[in-house]
């Protein structure tokens, strides 16, 4: 039926190919929906000092579990800096002398830049650090589907996805 | 997909030399009040024209859109060589004045893209500083202005724009892959067509600036779409059409080592920049912008090293150590590298897109406010899907010229593996860098 | 044909001609316009790198001088010394304007309020402004002058508590103890000798009088106030906690640093408020002296342009809370 199906829209797939599509969507589909099945470890509060320096944050990454209470702690060093997070779209500014305080939950898990928001110097644009909350899921589904790619291109002139008679 | 021919459409728009010519005048405007924007106007980057305009608006427009949709389309309105060119012909417009400029031919050892390949390098590795520092941009336009006048003056045509220019070298190479092409309808008419105006010029036009004979052309990558072929022709032989992406890329011939390592340098600089630019490491970022100390010149060793040594060196042994594999496979990391190059940039721009309104406005940091938006806060947009975009980018990439890599295997008998295995690691090492 | 073709390119040449000299002319127009109101443009950059420029200016009493401030690096800040208008902040690259004017003739000196970098604080300018009324006749000279205080002679404390005071009162307090003359020109150190000879109270006791006499002498509000002027300008050096290991303090002290080639070799770090040897054994009114005069061969800025007397007593009082527990429940004084 699925094969009058596809002919009838003109595509000629033999039952073959219309395996290997539906091999190749359910691959997909689990790369994609790889981190509803892994259960994330539990979350707490922490606190991180950050002391900001043209241009660079000391620590550069600070590594949480997802749906931890994060605390960071802006300290500068030198003048005037910002701490915007990437994807959590939130700042916070702190003169030196004066540690500012961001309390959130990191309830998106990923990998996030944080960057400079108050001009500090010539490489304020280029001044980040990262915030990485619990598993990067978005990193290991890349990796899966770059390995997907390959694969169907590698397998392709062995008759992967190929339509009748060629 | 069969070619489609849009000159109908756009005819009257290109033969009239007049539409063009105001854009190109406009952006010569542009880039002369981005010069001296970088030169009197604050020292501050993000809150001056030329930085703002050139390294995060007119950079957007040519990676994100130019380039991948129109090929080599801005060297049709590139402001740099217009000076020395209406010299050259003693015009602005049709033919007829009285030209100035020794007109020599360019020497045959230098007929290649490789001093392309050394002056993007160079750009590329006082980028930290041209990026961040208006006056420094300025002296690079500067700089650029002079030179490509300087070869108008001594050299036939468009020599700096064939020869010299860093950004031609590597939009011509990406060039390939865009869906747009100059081309003669029917090479039959050509052959019978002896006086070849659109090589010499004639009453309409001017012989091809980028020293390439239309009735021959059969790749993107040194076609500046200027249009002058299709203002010369008297068959009406030459149209602009549309054919199916990466379609250059396929034909075996013309492949060269020059343009093969353009491809790693792009392929490199993308991800030394995705390092410096976007990574963490502050030593690395402070080591890039101290040009003239001992880490930067550590710095610049090991960014030469890794485009010209490490990437071509690792791919040779990835094509068994063949060097006709090596220059015609290298042509299938054309795709990924364009892919890396906007995965790349769009991270600075959505974060940074926002200094444009305050830049049009206060173009110096003076205090104007020419359109009222001179107090528009600093917004980054789109933050929380840029990575997804990113990694969609880079997989695309990676699986087209994985893709290609087969194709051309087919073409010269060669086995793709290695090729596929090093996009793969490329891309993963780009992966990390943007979204690891 | 010909004259067509003419016709055409000088219209081209005219469009072209007329870009690019009208883009350098309408720059410079615009800055023509912008500098016609005589307003003075003064731009600011960290010390290191120049300061304000110009940083001397002359004004007349009750004529209005329009500045335009920008800053060219980091984040500055402008505001004028012993004055009540609320400070200006200055972002990088862009312009800020404001208009000042003057009731009585003297120097003012105008100064960055955000921190940026080590010199920030000698980041100042003046404005000489002349006319009628003249300024007030001789300000009160400081206390410290007035009792002939060293401010660099060492004052360590005779006594020491064990622990942090508590600000606790007794009866029979002495009422000489009450008068603010007592509180500004008497160390806690000489406070806690005389009750000790005068009652036979336990140590802990008699500091936790100290503690409150020092306590009465101050307010809620000026505390507050204190707190605040500590913060935006003395914890980048003496730290947040008070111990002088502020983000700058390392910087003072480094080998080869900027400010030891500036004071010299053996900069002393800055003091940490909370060692009591030395805290206890200063009054108010030495205190006083070292914020306002600075100097003692360390890099301690000199603030007495800067702070007004009521602000430099509100500083004074909130150092004492590193030494005493104060029990007013400050909603602020959160460390």
């Amino acid at each position: 039926m699925w094969i009058a199906l596809t002919q009838s829209m003109g595509l000629p797939i033999s039952r073959r190919t219309s395996w290997q599509l539906v091999l190749l969507i359910l691959a997909a589909l689990a790369i994609l929906f790889l981190p509803t099945f892994v259960t994330a470890a539990p979350p707490t509060e922490r606190t991180y000092r950050i002391e900001a320096r043209s241009f660079e944050y000391a620590p550069p990454t600070i590594k949480v579990n997802q749906g931890d209470r994060l605390t960071l702690e802006l300290a500068s060093t030198d003048v005037v800096h910002g701490l915007y997070i990437d994807g959590y779209d939130l700042n916070v500014v702190a003169d030196p002398g004066q540690t500012a305080k961001l309390t959130f939950i990191a309830n998106q898990s990923g990998s996030f830049r944080f960057r400079c928001s108050v001009t500090c110097g010539a490489l304020h644009p280029f001044m980040i650090g990262k915030l990485e909350v619990g598993t990067n899921w978005l990193w290991w589904q890349a990796v899966g589907f770059a390995v997907l790619a390959v694969v169907v291109v590698f397998i392709r002139p062995f008759g992967f996805m190929k339509p009748e008679g060629s | 997909m069969t070619r489609y021919e849009i000159t109908p459409l756009l005819q009257p728009l290109l033969k009239n030399r007049l539409p063009q010519f105001i854009i190109q005048a406009i952006a010569l405007g542009g880039f002369v009040f981005a010069i001296i924007a970088g030169l009197v106007g604050t020292p501050v980057g993000n809150h001056n024209f030329s930085i703002v305009f050139v390294w995060i608006g007119w950079w957007a427009l040519l990676m994100l859109i130019a380039v991948p949709l129109f090929g080599r389309a801005w060297c049709s309105v590139c402001p740099i060589p217009l000076a020395g060119e209406w010299m050259q012909h003693g015009a602005l417009l049709k033919p007829g004045g009285k030209g100035f400029g020794l007109n020599l031919r360019w020497h045959n050892k230098f007929r290649n893209i490789w001093l392309q390949n050394i002056s993007f390098a160079l750009v590329a590795l006082f980028s930290a500083v041209v990026l961040t520092q208006p006056n420094i941009t300025s002296i690079v336009l500067i700089a650029f202005l002079f030179v490509a006048f300087a070869a108008s003056l001594i050299f036939e045509r468009r020599a700096f724009c064939r020869y010299l220019c860093p950004v031609g070298g590597f939009i011509g190479l990406y060039s390939q892959v865009a869906p747009i092409e100059v081309r003669v309808k029917d090479s039959a008419v050509c052959a019978a067509h002896t006086e070849k105006s659109c090589y010499i010029g004639n009453a309409e036009g001017y012989g091809c600036p980028w020293q390439v004979y239309p009735g021959g052309l059969s790749k993107n990558t040194y076609c500046g779409t200027c249009m002058e072929c299709l203002r010369t022709c008297p068959h009406d032989n030459v149209a602009i059409q549309i054919r199916p992406l990466g379609d250059d890329l396929l034909k075996p011939h013309g492949r060269k080592l020059d343009e093969a390592f353009k491809a790693f340098i792009m392929l490199g600089s993308a991800m030394t920049y995705s390092a410096v630019m976007l990574g963490s490491w502050g030593q690395l970022k402070a080591a890039a912008y101290a040009v003239g100390t001992s880490a930067w010149a550590l710095y610049a060793i090991t960014f030469l090293v890794f485009i010209f040594g490490a990437l071509p060196a690792s791919f040779f042994i990835a094509t068994s150590f063949n060097r006709k594999s090596f220059i015609n496979f290298a042509y299938a990391l054309i795709p990924l590298g364009l892919l890396a190059w906007i995965a790349f940039s769009l991270s600075f721009v959505f974060a940074n897109a926002s200094y444009l309104l305050p830049a049009i406005s206060d173009p110096f940091g003076w205090g104007w406010n020419l359109f009222g938006t001179v107090n528009f806060k600093w917004t980054p947009f789109l933050t929380q899907v840029t990575p997804t975009l990113q990694v969609a980018a880079l997989i695309i990439g990676l699986a087209w010229s994985s893709q290609v890599a087969i194709q051309i295997g087919e073409q010269i008998k060669a086995r793709a593996q290695g090729v596929i295995a090093f996009c793969f690691v490329i891309t993963l090492g780009m992966l990390w860098l943007l979204v690891g | 044909m010909a004259a067509r073709w003419l016709k055409a390119e000088n219209g081209a040449r005219l469009f072209v001609i007329g870009i690019l000299v009208g883009i350098p002319l309408a720059i410079l127009i615009g800055r023509w316009i912008t500098s016609r109101d005589s307003s003075i443009e003064i731009h600011a950059r960290i010390a290191e790198a120049g300061g304000f420029t110009p940083a001397n200016l002359i004004a007349k009493v009750g004529e209005p001088i329009r500045l335009r401030l920008i800053s060219d690096d980091v984040q500055h800040g402008f505001a004028i010394g012993q004055s009540d208008t609320p400070a200006l902040d200055l972002p990088a690259g862009q312009m800020v304007e404001t208009t000042l004017t003057f009731d009585r003739a003297g120097k003012y000196v105008f100064y960055c309020t955000r921190w940026c970098g080590l010199s920030h604080w000698r980041m100042r300018g003046t404005i000489e402004v002349t006319g009628e009324p003249a300024a007030q006749a001789s300000a009160v000279s400081p206390l410290y002058l007035k009792l002939n205080i060293d401010v660099d002679d060492p004052h360590p404390a005779k006594n020491i508590p064990s622990r942090k005071p508590v600000a606790k009162s007794i009866n029979n307090i002495p009422i000489s103890f009450l008068t603010r003359e007592y509180y500004l020109t008497h160390s806690p150190s000489d406070a806690f000798v005389e009750t000790l000879h005068a009652t036979s109270l336990p140590d802990d006791e008699i500091w936790n009088l100290v503690a409150f006499v020092w306590q009465a002498n101050t307010t809620k509000e000026k505390l507050a106030q204190g707190q605040k002027l500590y913060a935006q300008n003395c914890a980048a050096c003496h730290g947040e906690s008070g111990k002088g290991d502020g983000v700058m303090a390392a910087s003072l002290t480094k080998k080869d640093s900027s400010a030891q080639m500036e004071f010299g070799h053996n900069t002393k770090s800055p003091v940490d408020f909370t060692d009591s040897s030395q805290m206890l054994g200063a009054s108010p009114a030495l205190l006083q002296g070292k914020i306002i005069r600075g100097g003692m061969g360390t890099g301690m800025p000199y603030w007495g342009p800067i702070f007004t007397e009521e602000q430099t007593w509100a500083l004074v009082d909130y150092l004492w809370t590193f030494q005493f527990e104060y029990v007013m429940h400050f909603r602020q004084l959160e460390r």
